[in-house]
């Protein structure tokens, strides 16, 4: 058989979601567990077309998605040049680091209460929160893959002269890389997480985690079940995308370390 | 005092690290002259100090006494007069072959980069292969490529640190050849540290043999015999034999003088 190695691995990737559903129906079917607490997958969908059709779902989700992507790039913009700062100057590590790795030992939902008396219930905490939850994995991979450059690679460029300008964006950079795409990746699937944080802790009515928080009080599973499914999608579409363009940007194949 | 361009001169030179409060004598009264357009060889046992020597040379060691030259002027850091290979390729992974021997020419325009890079390509053996990534290359061709990067340059000296050392033995054997070529061709001093005494011997005009802990010259050894040395020769096993003397490692043959 000639199947194409993406082929092969499209198809690996959906091969498990396919057995759940299938075992998912079969349950339903067999009559183990009420339909209360579990929905049959067709239920779930029924559920899922009417909310995008008469519930503005798709409002719903477009709003989450820009929640998520302003305080994923507040978070990794922010994250990515304050690793850099502590990776290239050992006295910021000195004075940035202990600091740093201790207020990240405290968990973002902990901060929610005092986000919110200062700044209230809106959007811009929402934002801020999500933008925390990304900074660390960035900052700390960044700031791995900027301190893990090799020496050799270093004493190159003072072998050929060259300034601190082209030592970061020609050297160290690049060869942070992979580092600074695990932390993309990281931070990405952080955001999400805290999205739903945000969305049910900081009280709102527009988002798929008030969908889901919704279900919960009408007791409408299909509706919950519509909710994880899509945050689950999103999220690993989005991760998909990030890796595509982590890969295009790696070139001389560092990431891919093809067998 | 006027010299030859791609002379190198070692005087009095002497260095020592402090290690716990110890004086560690790296290197002590070292003289040599590497006369322009010479292929010398710095041989000696790990730890002789023979690659720092090299650094120093390369101008990216600065704490020491006494001086060293090039075309009688002080070495002050690293310089284009300079080229240097390392024993690891140290090409870097996320450039094309075309873009690691241009690593040193960013003062040229595209056009002359362009001509270059293929020249000395083209000079290694490796036309075709700009656009190759250095992870698909062999080790051979990957040193092929950092002699480029080093020739690119147009260095009036080319530094040699263990070049060949990585490879295996009949690689070695031809890159020994393609480095008198080279040599040949381009006219230029070459300096190279190794540890390997029939390299030693094959490819230079002198050899210069260190001894360790203080580093020091313990015989400096002029080779007359005509190029390319065949190393089945007498004239080179006598050679060798007198080298591995000055390293204890000398056989008595008693027979020899029956014969």
């Amino acid at each position: 058989m000639n199947i194409s190695k993406r082929t092969k691995s499209v198809l690996g990737s959906i091969l498990l979601p396919v057995v759940l559903i299938i075992l998912w129906q079969y349950i339903f079917s067999a009559g183990y567990i009420a339909s209360a607490i579990l929905p049959s997958p067709h239920q779930v969908i029924k559920t899922f077309i009417i909310h995008f059709t008469e519930n503005e779902y798709s409002f719903h989700i477009i709003s989450s998605l820009k929640r998520v992507l302003s305080g994923f790039f507040i978070g990794i913009v922010s994250g990515f040049l304050f690793g850099l700062f502590i990776g290239l100057s050992r006295t910021a590590e000195k004075i940035f680091s202990p600091s740093f790795n201790a207020v990240r030992q405290i968990s973002i939902i902990g901060w929610i209460p005092l986000i919110v008396m200062w700044f209230g219930v809106n959007e811009f905490p929402r934002i801020i929160i999500i933008a925390a939850a990304a900074f660390y994995p960035i900052a700390l991979n960044t700031f791995a893959g900027v301190r893990n450059v090799p020496r050799e690679y270093v004493e190159l460029a003072s072998v050929y002269g060259y300034n601190r300008l082209k030592l970061i964006t020609r050297i160290i950079l690049p060869s942070a890389l992979p580092s600074i795409a695990t932390g993309i990746t990281l931070a990405l699937g952080m955001s999400w997480a805290m999205l739903m944080a945000a969305e049910l802790f900081i009280p709102t009515n527009i988002g798929i985690g008030t969908r889901i928080q919704i279900g919960r009080e009408k007791f409408n599973m299909a509706l919950i079940l519509v909710g994880i499914i899509t945050v689950g999608s999103l999220g690993f579409a989005m991760t998909s995308i990030v890796e595509i363009i982590a890969h295009a940007a790696d070139r001389g194949r560092i990431l891919r370390k093809e067998i | 005092m006027s010299v030859e361009k791609g002379t190198l001169e070692i005087r009095n030179l002497s260095k020592s690290y402090v290690v716990d409060n110890n004086q560690l004598q790296i290197l002590k009264n070292i003289n040599i002259t590497f006369p322009s357009g010479a292929f010398v060889s710095i041989l000696g046992s790990s730890g002789c100090g023979k690659t720092t020597l090299l650094r120093i040379m390369l101008g990216l060691e600065k704490q020491y006494e006494g001086d060293a030259l090039i075309d009688g002027e002080k070495i002050k850091g690293p310089g284009s007069n300079r080229g240097i290979v390392f024993q690891d390729h140290r090409l870097l992974p996320w450039l094309t072959v075309g873009e690691n021997v241009a690593f040193g020419l960013d003062k040229l325009n595209r056009k002359e980069k362009k001509l270059l890079v293929d020249d000395h390509l083209k000079l290694v053996g490796l036309s075709g292969f700009e656009n190759a990534y250095p992870s698909n290359l062999s080790g051979g061709m990957a040193q092929r490529v950092a002699i480029a990067r080093a020739l690119a340059n147009k260095p009036e000296i080319l530094l040699l640190d263990e070049p060949l050392g990585a490879l295996d033995a009949l690689t070695r054997m031809y890159m020994q050849k393609e480095l008198e070529r080279l040599w040949e061709f381009e006219k230029i001093t070459m300096i190279m540290v190794t540890h390997d005494v029939e390299e030693a011997i094959y490819l230079s005009d002198k050899i210069v043999i260190m001894s360790s802990r203080p580093g020091v010259i313990k015989k400096v050894i002029d080779i007359p015999s005509a190029r390319p040395r065949d190393r089945a020769s007498s004239e080179f096993m006598h050679i060798k034999a007198e080298i591995l003397k000055e390293f204890h490692l000398g056989t008595e043959y008693p027979f020899a003088y029956a014969i």
